[in-house]
């Protein structure tokens, strides 16, 4: 379980799991671990109301209120980045939405195809910054 | 690549989620780190409450963001246990919200007696 957990940490943008996914794996097990007793159906019944929990918090990390990063993008001082640097971000992005929709879909085989592109978009986003000396 | 977030404040009249609400009402006893806020919380609302992780970290970024409660460093604090507590600005928030509480269920019963004595 705490595997899958961590996998699904990758759905949250990277600034959010930068911040929070070393503590929130942490309450995770304390959770887990302070009412295992409790049988399977309680197993069960927390874990699926974490793993419902995650993708819910991640799709609004993603698509809730605040402006999205392509939005930032578009209306902050950064539309002046070159066009390939926004196209990169821009491809990150929707291989993780990508990823999102696939797991609450249960289509777990197009989520891993999205999350192995994904890494790759994130290699090349890293280049592109590296190459006009943007730090992440 | 930095994102550049331009600062989202909400409307002081707005009312609270459920999860910020409850999150907001254990920090204002003393400052807590994640497990302690899922264990109070669920005290709090009489085992009926047991956020997430999900839910609870959205929600915390959310009010980090609205600097409404910040980190606070502590003699054990390491990256896997961050203890928070609130700021003035969300005590203030808190107060708005309790007492707009307060002022409804003021109303609410006010009604309910009305209703009751005709």
């Amino acid at each position: 379980m705490k595997q899958a957990y961590k996998f699904l940490l990758l759905l949250y943008p990277r600034g959010h799991r930068d911040q929070f996914a070393e503590e929130m794996t942490s309450v995770f097990e304390e959770a887990r671990n302070e009412r295992h007793y409790q049988g399977w159906t309680w197993y069960v019944r927390f874990s699926f109301a974490e793993i419902t929990g995650l993708i819910a918090g991640a799709t609004g990390c993603w698509f809730g209120k605040r402006p999205t990063p392509e939005a930032a993008i578009a209306n902050g001082p950064e539309s002046t980045l070159p066009q390939e640097l926004v196209e990169a971000q821009r491809r990150v992005d929707w291989n993780i939405a990508g990823m999102v929709q696939a797991i609450a879909n249960h289509q777990y085989e197009r989520a891993r195809i999205h999350s192995d592109e994904e890494r790759q978009a994130r290699e090349n986003l890293r280049l592109l910054q590296k190459k006009y000396g943007i730090t992440g | 690549m930095r994102h550049v977030v331009p600062q989202v404040t909400r409307p002081e009249t707005k009312p609270l989620t459920e999860p910020v609400l409850l999150i907001l009402t254990s920090l204002a006893g003393q400052p807590r780190h994640g497990y302690a806020l899922l264990k109070d919380i669920e005290g709090l609302s009489g085992g009926r409450v047991r956020l997430s992780t999900g839910t609870l970290f959205g929600a915390l970024r959310r009010l980090l963001e609205d600097g409404w409660i910040e980190r606070f460093e502590q003699e054990d604090t390491s990256r896997q246990k961050q203890a928070y507590r609130l700021t003035a600005a969300g005590r203030k928030q808190l107060q708005l919200e309790l007492d707009r509480m307060k002022q409804l269920t003021r109303a609410g019963f006010a009604r309910l007696r009305a209703s009751e004595a005709v």
